[in-house]
């Protein structure tokens, strides 16, 4: 038994294939990385902007001294432009399939004329935005849900105390929120890790790519189909090493308790 | 107040941020009237001194990008080796050297390629393609350079079956979406399981569910027997001979109109005339596919 698993990672062949995924996943890595470097920010940002409770119209009808009366004039003084932006923003992203998404990215600038992608990394540059975009929009109902979890008596708490609305949010919300949003965090964090597959629709080469490679033939090797079906391994360490990972996060932050 | 103001800050940019948007689309149309506009005014475009050259556009980028996807005979790897060979990428290189650029092989998905031409990710095509209508209606394509058929492959030991046929009528026959191959199991009566790559045709045939594929006679011999997963697999049957139809011809796919298809035809013949091209073939046993005439 032993024997023969070293056999087959002895094997030259073997070796070829194995170095080839190795240099996929890495660009998966990479994938993985930047996709979450970018999207747990911005997520934040679209989430704070949906919460937006900016009204303009009706802020100047105030200034201005007009009460509204009529049915229309009431809906467009509570409008909330800015998180209707972010609310329509998020729609059409969580409401289209990435893989749709990348494919835009990538080619509808060029032929539409209006600008095109390096030729060196423009693949990888495209699909690392629209995989920030996607997941920036997913986590951002995550972290709306997280802070909306938390209880207004203790932002009141904080008033109480003499807070400012800053240190109110960074102090009080944010802080119970991010305990709060560890568990769906981990189940899209998890996701993204198996998603960064999609990006072979524009050839960029990830593992898949390269376990399909030795089908056809690579490195002079081909009408292999067992490297395909070996990819999954490199997913269940990756997402096994991020699943203790995260669940060591979530003991750290049982704080409050 | 002071979150008033911030908050009105925030809307002006995100206003701004729209305008922006909504002024990207109209830049664009400003730009595409020219195109559209000597298109419809000269008929060959290739000739239309306003619009701009393709062959200039390569030249001073600097690089030839090669659209290929991992094909031996004609792009490939050897084992260990990190560089792209066969015969068309050793003619693509011989070509980028003839207009002075470098050459860089870009891998790409085989059903994006007329996309990858127009949004300028690569600049030509040159994978073994099969010139086939769409091909021919979606880029300016070379004379034919190589000839190629399609073949059915099937499980060995079901070999007596599949022997001789004329017709693949109540067959589940694998294909490449799109292919030529695909084209041929319709014209022959197959009930056809388009899958997404030619290599993927095989693994339906291997796994049982499928029982036969199409593809090309290249492939086919690069991809059974001996040293490959599918050793249990056979290829036989000149399916264009079946249909009655001359053999396929390869071809190099260039942008629509674009000024490069003519400096490539060009190239090959003077290649072809000084022996290259055979050479060249022979090297990777293609002597006998390769048109010199």
């Amino acid at each position: 038994m032993f024997q023969s698993i070293y056999d087959f990672f002895s094997n030259p062949q073997t070796q070829t294939v194995l170095s080839a995924l190795n240099s996929g996943f890495l660009v998966t890595l990479q994938l993985f990385v930047i996709t979450l470097a970018g999207a747990l920010p911005l997520g934040l940002l679209i989430s704070l902007g949906s919460m937006n409770r900016m009204r303009p119209f009706g802020w100047i009808a105030r200034h201005l001294g007009i009460i509204p009366r009529r049915r229309v004039a009431v809906w467009i003084c509570s409008f909330r432009p800015v998180s209707a932006i972010c609310r329509l923003l998020v729609w059409i992203i969580r409401g289209t399939p990435l893989v749709l998404q990348i494919i835009a990215l990538y080619y509808v600038p060029g032929i539409e004329k209006w600008f095109y992608w390096p030729s060196s990394n423009g693949r990888m540059i495209a699909v690392c935005l629209a995989f920030i975009l996607n997941y920036a929009c997913y986590f951002s109902e995550i972290y709306r849900g997280g802070i909306q979890g938390v209880p207004v008596g203790q932002q009141e708490a904080g008033q109480v105390l003499g807070m400012t609305k800053g240190q109110i949010f960074f102090k009080v919300t944010l802080l119970q929120m991010v305990k709060r949003i560890v568990p769906p965090m981990s189940n899209e964090i998890i996701t993204l890790v198996k998603d960064t597959s999609l990006a072979r629709v524009i050839a960029l080469q990830e593992v898949i790519w390269m376990g399909e490679s030795f089908m056809k033939g690579n490195s002079g090797i081909s009408g292999l189909t067992w490297p395909l079906f070996f990819t999954a391994v490199y997913y269940l360490i990756f997402s096994g090493v991020a699943t203790i990972l995260l669940g060591r996060l979530e003991k750290k932050l049982n704080y409050f308790q | 107040m002071k979150k008033k103001l911030f908050a009105l800050l925030l809307a002006a940019a995100m206003g701004i941020s729209l305008v922006a948007c909504a002024e990207q689309p109209d830049a664009g149309q400003s730009q595409s009237p020219d195109p559209s506009q000597t298109q419809s005014g000269t008929p060959d475009p290739s000739q239309s001194p306003e619009q701009e050259s393709d062959l200039q556009y390569v030249k001073d980028k600097g690089t030839l990008v090669v659209g290929i996807t991992n094909f031996a005979p004609m792009d490939y790897k050897e084992e260990g080796s990190d560089e792209w060979i066969g015969f068309d990428a050793d003619m693509a290189r011989l070509f980028a050297e003839s207009l002075g650029v470098t050459v860089e092989f870009q891998e790409i998905t085989w059903d994006y390629k007329v996309m990858e031409l127009d949004s300028k990710a690569i600049d030509v095509v040159w994978n073994g393609m099969t010139l086939n209508d769409e091909v021919m209606a979606a880029m300016g394509t070379s004379t034919p350079y190589c000839t190629n058929y399609q073949t059915l492959v099937y499980l060995s030991d079901r070999a007596a079956d599949f022997e001789g046929l004329t017709s693949l009528e109540g067959l589940n026959i694998a294909v490449e979406s799109g292919s030529a191959g695909e084209d041929a199991a319709e014209a022959l009566g197959a009930t056809t399981v388009p899958v997404q790559s030619q290599a993927n045709t095989l693994m339906e045939v291997a796994a049982g569910t499928s029982d036969a594929a199409v593809i090309d006679v290249l492939m086919a011999a690069e991809m059974t027997g001996e040293g490959t997963s599918y050793d249990n697999l056979s290829y036989s049957l000149n399916l264009n001979d079946t249909q009655g139809l001359a053999s396929e011809e390869y071809g190099v796919g260039f942008r629509q109109g674009s000024d490069l298809v003519e400096e490539f035809n060009q190239f090959w013949a003077d290649k072809v005339a000084d022996d290259t091209v055979l050479e060249v073939a022979t090297t990777y046993g293609l002597q006998d596919a390769v048109i010199l005439d």
